[in-house]
């Protein structure tokens, strides 16, 4: 089975899991005792006024129609609308919730796999020494530890006690990076920002183009140029569309990702800050997800530090730091990458938690915030959006470590 | 008969006693802690009530200000009611405990049968269930787990459900995983050329030699389901006041942090860990030693 | 040979990343080191909050604590409560209108509005104005009624223009706490132009709600000292809110100028632990609203903030579920519901739970306000004995005990209702003919429940929509309390009789005879049994000035300001 086809049946194949988990979560909400829609009411409510809040969110409807309604948005991209009072859209709320969410999860697993590595490598090299067996307890505790525990244990430790970092939110007040708005917020800033911005954009989106002509081998000129050009205003476009509506939806950031948009911003200060909130959160779910990498890269650094080709490389003599980071560590990669994958889904599990106890503004808080609000359309949203989350990333890994390791295709 | 056959095979590996564990390296070892850490803390859970120094729901004992740190009286300090925490420590570890053996419980009965069948009677039985069980397995578990158990509402049995859920799959697929291997071995088919009935073959043949994998799922999974439970009773999902609850200690001990009350956190943490690390400990050294593997 | 090369290259390679790292570090220092030394001085109040607007920012839907901040700060009621005082008649002053009478049938009020007050787009205020706000409160007739208590139909029959400064009220009855209820946030004037426009048939899709990025599309409300600007929210919940001076605020040059600050941030708090380290750690100058009761205590100690307290009008009573289904406990029997309220002691709670930062209520008006007693104080604190002895009249002993199940709210509707309910439990059984059942619903179920019936015996909360004892005294009987006192009750018709006497009346001593005369009826009949009174509390920076936490639960926002 070539790439190509395998990448086919791994996409036709995630269709009728998805297809599945969306029904799954469908039925979940729906088999609730009661009536959602009269939990929403402060007092007893009328019968027209419940009539109303179920014609607002088609809970009128048959349940297969429903279904299918449920299905048709979700193909748009539509969530629903929230029971909470103003009906705002869920898609909306967790668009905005994402970005916090992705910030913590890229900041943990770098940490994760970073711990995961150091001390997997450190361990496998003193192999059964103390040295060994202490990395190895720390990361059996470590997994066992409650991961919000750990969180109020750091809290405790370094925001309450030594003050280092705050102890919860996402960014001081006034320091959120202001992103785009940064430069539409001055007069006729706009068309200024969108061009300066769209020459880098534009000029990635050609550089792409041109290696993907040089693959498939077109000559430059004149096709390729043309190609290239194309493809060039195409990314102009896209950034320029984006750009404009995120202008006009007001106070959106270019990511969402304070640590990158304050860079994008030039103020080092909000950046630093930034981090200084991020940096508790994301070290305490780092350490939970360390376990699984240091167990992960110890016993694949053992097994590889016997190959032969790696007695070869200390037979000619190499330092043994870059036969181990240089040749074993490359080696014994893969597995690691496939594993960020499969734990994509306990880091999630891990940040609803996370987020509950630093008071970090993403998708988890979101989840459990309107678990007491009982709201059930949010909860659907919600839960679909993390179970598509992690079924896409499986899917992304899975492709990456076919590409990067062709035996797994057959 | 099929009784006899499974205390045969897995009996014979687990009694013969500690001496042999100690043999085993650290994998004998770990078991040894780990069921060392897992049985003194049921009995504790058990025993508790008896021993405990005050009632662990009584209010007040110890006079204001509450809540106050360790002491001679209170060697584990209060919480902000006036209750003793050493007393709640030593009775708080059956909600835990009862989550975790009910959600274990409950995988058994629906995963294992579910994957034998299925694996056994192979086809579109097979390929449907297998199917469900990954969708369910892809899920990012403690969400699923949170989405029911708010759902269905609160108390110890919704929780044990809930954690199950999630849970199935792994015996779904170690079963079916065990199921497909054993069935192209010599000896099935030998049972099977010998004209024995399906039924035989699965539950005097195929059974047998699942069960000590199950085993080893079902002492990871408590480690799990622990955990579980004690993120479900983070976010508002665990059981009432009345009960004295580890997991609802540490809840409420968040917010007499600033106040720099580490006891209240602190010990009902320790206690979560030292449960969840028990049963990984046990996990990983049964893993080790019923799951041969080839020695380096 | 080989070997140079490559151990060289290694060392090379690390040396290479050291250096990376060591310039990345210095040139992040310096720029921040001079971004910091360049960055202006703050001239904004920064004010930290764990609420967040519930509803909507529009006095026709919103019923919850913050929504109504932000309407009597960025909008404005034809007459206002002096700051600081205690609500008396003599306290209520002009705002937005100059004068008033009131006609001798007591039916009509008649208000001189002030002249040349400008809405933000430059439109003159003026009677009609005042027409639209009600007629629009009272026509969009939300399911929800118009805030909780003051359904605004059964109190105001009409509002007429007369003139161009002149607007009259017609009432249905005499209706004495007039004014008050005037200076409520949900009487606030709206501009009709963000309000849904002119027009007379109003339904729920009028009620303006949050907008994304169009914060002016968010909110009906003009006139205040302030203007609403700016209005962030992230999935749902508020994250920050940006208010500057109104520059067309009628009394903007009183007092020195108000707002006494131009600029004014509101950062929005997950929690009260947050909240509580971010004042601390100096990051907002005010921390309003939902400091626990320890972290109150720890700040007290804390030279570097202040800690103002001030009078609560919030209050906290138990209710007895008198309609018994299927397998309730027959509640609907004062001698049981008197003995099981003689087993409560309130001040135990206030100490355990609350620190005593909260005080014990025997009735249901709170200290502070016309009418308070302390009625409920026959019945005594923690009577075991009164108890245990009307519970044995009826064949309750220590092997047939009463059984009860006591329900709480378990997602933080009320402060620590958990603690309560669990304190509440000991304090019944210790009479030892008590058996409690603790059972806790999240606020949406609980509500429900309540609305069902189905729950023995449960806590609630109340927050007055306008300061008078007009506000409290129904909840022994409140219809959507759904408690079946109004069925049951031996005294309802007495109760409800000198209640209605009480809302008619402007005579002050005449009022207070018939709030102590309901009271005494609540405690023969004990319908639902108050517990204890807030206390309202505020964090601030030492140097803040200008804060008032009186009756009238008012956040005035425009009287803030930093001493320098």
């Amino acid at each position: 089975m070539d790439l190509r086809s395998y990448i086919v049946a791994r996409v036709l194949l995630m269709i009728p899991m998805i297809f599945l988990l969306l029904s799954i979560v469908f039925l979940i909400v729906r088999v609730v005792p009661g009536d959602p829609v009269l939990l929403h009411f402060e007092k007893k409510a009328s019968e027209e006024a419940m009539a109303e809040m179920r014609r607002e969110l088609r809970l009128d409807q048959p349940l297969h129609v429903q279904y299918f309604e449920y299905l048709a948005g979700l193909l748009r991209g539509d969530l629903g609308k929230s029971m909470a009072p103003g009906r705002d859209s869920i898609s909306q709320h967790i668009f905005s919730a994402f970005p916090a969410t992705l910030e913590l999860a890229l900041f943990s697993i770098l940490i994760a796999v970073g711990i995961g590595i150091l001390l997997g490598v450190r361990a496998s090299t003193s192999y059964n020494s103390v040295q060994d067996h202490v990395i190895r307890v720390f990361g059996t505790v470590i997994y066992a530890i409650p991961v919000f525990f750990l969180g109020m244990i750091l809290l405790l430790v370094f925001s309450i006690y030594l003050k280092w970092f705050p102890a919860g939110g996402r960014i001081k007040p006034l320091m959120e990076p202001e992103g785009l708005t940064f430069y539409f917020s001055k007069p006729a800033g706009g068309f200024v920002q969108v061009f300066t911005w769209s020459f880098p954009v534009g000029l990635i989106s050609w550089a792409i183009s041109l290696v993907a002509l040089k693959r498939k081998a077109i000559k430059f000129w004149p096709k390729g140029l043309l190609i290239s050009l194309l493809v060039l205003s195409a990314g102009w476009i896209v950034y320029a569309y984006f750009a404009w509506h995120l202008m006009f939806r007001g106070g959106l950031h270019i990511t969402g990702l304070y640590t990158i948009d304050s860079l994008l911003d030039g103020n080092v200060v909000k950046f630093v800050e930034a981090v200084r909130y991020l940096f508790l959160p994301s070290l305490t779910l780092g350490l939970m997800l360390s376990g699984v990498f240091i167990r992960l890269t110890r016993s694949n650094m053992l097994e590889t530090l016997r190959l032969d080709f790696v007695t070869a490389a200390r037979a000619r003599g190499l330092k043994e730091s870059s036969v181990v980071y240089g040749y074993a560590l490359r080696n014994a990669f893969l597995p690691i990458l496939t594993m960020m994958g499969l734990q994509f889904a306990m880091l999630l599990g891990g940040a609803i938690l996370t987020e509950t106890t630093f008071s970090w503004p993403g998708l988890g808080r979101y989840l459990v915030d309107r678990i007491s609000f009982r709201d059930y359309t949010a909860i659907q949203g919600a839960v679909i959006f993390f179970g598509i989350l992690v079924a896409v990333v499986n899917l992304v890994v899975d492709i990456l470590y076919a590409y990067l390791d062709p035996r797994i295709r057959f | 008969m099929p009784k006899l056959e499974i205390k045969r095979s897995f009996l014979a590996r687990f009694i013969p006693g500690l001496a042999s564990l100690t043999k085993r390296g650290s994998a004998g070892w770990m078991t040894i802690i780990g069921s060392g850490i897992v049985l003194s803390m049921v009995l504790m859970t058990v025993l508790g009530p008896w021993f405990s120094p005050y009632d662990p729901t009584a209010i007040n004992v110890s006079p204001p200000p509450n809540p106050s740190p360790p002491s001679g009286d209170f060697p584990l300090g209060t919480n902000l009611l006036g209750q003793d925490m050493l007393s709640r420590i030593l009775c708080g570890g059956s909600v835990m405990i009862q989550v975790a053996l009910l959600s274990v419980l409950f995988c058994f009965i629906i995963g294992v049968p579910v994957g034998l069948l299925a694996s056994y009677a192979g086809g579109m039985i097979d390929r449907i269930s297998t199917l469900v069980m990954d969708s369910f397995y892809a899920f990012p578990g403690l969400v699923l787990a949170i989405a029911i158990a708010a759902m269905m509402g609160r108390g110890v049995v919704n929780m044990a459900l809930s954690i199950a859920v999630v849970y199935v799959p792994s015996y779904f697929r170690m079963v079916r995983s065990q199921v497909l291997t054993i069935k192209e071995l010599p000896y099935t088919e030998a049972a099977r050329a010998t004209g024995a009935k399906g039924q035989t073959v699965l539950l005097r043949y195929i059974l047998p030699n699942v069960v000590p994998s199950i085993v080893v799922v079902a002492t990871v999974n408590f480690a799990d389901a622990i955990l579980t439970a004690a993120g479900l009773t983070f976010v508002g999902l665990g059981v009432g006041i009345d009960v004295p609850d580890w997991g609802w200690d540490l809840t409420q001990g968040r917010q007499l942090l600033p106040s720099g009350s580490w006891w209240v956190i602190t010990f009902p943490g320790i206690m979560i860990l030292l449960l969840a690390l028990g049963f990984t400990l046990v996990g990983e050294g049964l893993s080790e030693l019923l799951t041969p593997r080839l020695e380096r | 040979m080989k070997k140079v090369k490559n151990s060289r290259k290694a060392v090379s390679t690390t040396m290479a990343i050291v250096a990376i790292v060591i310039i990345v570090i210095v040139v992040i220092a310096g720029i921040y080191a001079y971004q910091t030394y360049l960055a202006p001085p703050r001239k904004e109040l920064i004010m930290g909050t764990t609420d967040s607007v519930e509803s909507a920012i529009d006095p026709s839907r919103a019923w919850d604590f913050f929504g109504w901040e932000i309407i009597q700060n960025t909008g404005c009621t034809l007459v206002e409560i002096k700051p600081g005082s205690s609500a008396t008649a003599e306290d209520f002053e002009p705002a937005l209108a100059t004068d008033w009478t009131l006609s001798a049938d007591k039916i009509t009020w008649t208000f001189t509005l002030r002249e040349g007050v400008e809405f933000a787009d430059g439109t003159e205020f003026n009677a009609s104005h005042v027409k639209y706000s009600f007629d629009r409160a009272m026509g969009i007739n939300h399911p929800e009624g118009m805030p909780l208590g003051s359904e605004f139909d059964t109190i105001i029959d009409s509002v007429e223009v007369v003139s161009k400064y002149v607007v009259e009220f017609n009432l249905v009855q005499p209706f004495g706490p007039f004014l008050a209820l005037l200076s409520c946030q949900a009487c606030a004037i709206v501009n009709p132009e963000y309000a849904g426009g002119w027009k007379t048939d109003w339904s729920e899709d009028d009620v303006v709600y949050y907008e994304e990025g169009d914060v002016r599309a968010s909110h009906t409300m003009d006139l205040g000292p302030y203007n609403l600007v700016d209005w962030t929210r992230v999935a749902g919940k508020d994250n920050e809110m940006r208010l500057e001076a109104n520059p067309n605020y009628w009394n903007r040059d009183a007092d020195g100028g108000l707002p006494k600050t131009e600029v004014v941030i509101i950062k929005f708090y997950a929690d009260a632990t947050a909240l509580r380290l971010a004042i601390e750690a100096g990051d907002i100058d005010v921390a309003f609203r939902h400091i626990s009761a320890t972290d109150i205590e720890d700040l007290q100690d804390d030279p570097d903030v202040k800690v103002w307290e001030g009078v609560g009008a919030a209050i906290q009573y138990m209710i007895f579920q008198e309609d018994p289904v299927g397998t309730l406990p027959q509640l609907n029997n004062a001698k049981i519901r008197r003995a099981l309220t003689a087993c409560l002691n309130r001040s135990e709670v206030c100490s355990t739970v609350f620190l005593n930062q909260m005080s014990p209520l025997y009735s249901i008006l709170p200290d502070g306000m016309l009418g308070h007693t302390e009625a409920f104080a026959e019945l005594g604190d923690a009577n075991l004995t009164y108890a245990i002895s009307e519970l044995a009249d009826l064949g309750y002993s220590e092997t047939n005990k009463l059984e009860i199940e006591l329900y709480y709210e378990s997602s933080g509707h009320y402060p620590s209702s958990a603690e309560q309910a669990a304190v509440y439990k000991s304090q019944f059984e210790a009479s030892g003919v008590v058996d409690v059942t603790l059972k806790s619903l999240d606020w949406p179920s609980y509500r429900e429940a309540r609305s069902e019936g189905t729950m023995h015996i449960y806590l609630y909360g109340w927050y007055p929509d306008y300061i008078d004892p007009d506000n409290y005294a129904f909840l022994y009987y409140a219809v959507w309390l759904n408690h079946h006192y109004i069925e049951n009750g031996e005294h309802y018709a007495e109760m409800k009789a000198a209640y209605d006497d009480a809302r008619a009346s402007s005579v002050e001593s005449e009022r207070i005879d018939l709030y102590a005369e309901i009271d005494d009826y609540a405690v023969m009949d004990c319908p639902v049994v108050p517990i204890w009174q807030g206390a309202a509390w505020a964090v601030t920076k030492p140097n803040i000035k200008g804060v008032y936490l009186d009756i009238t639960q008012t956040w005035r926002i425009w009287l803030l300001y930093e001493e320098s």
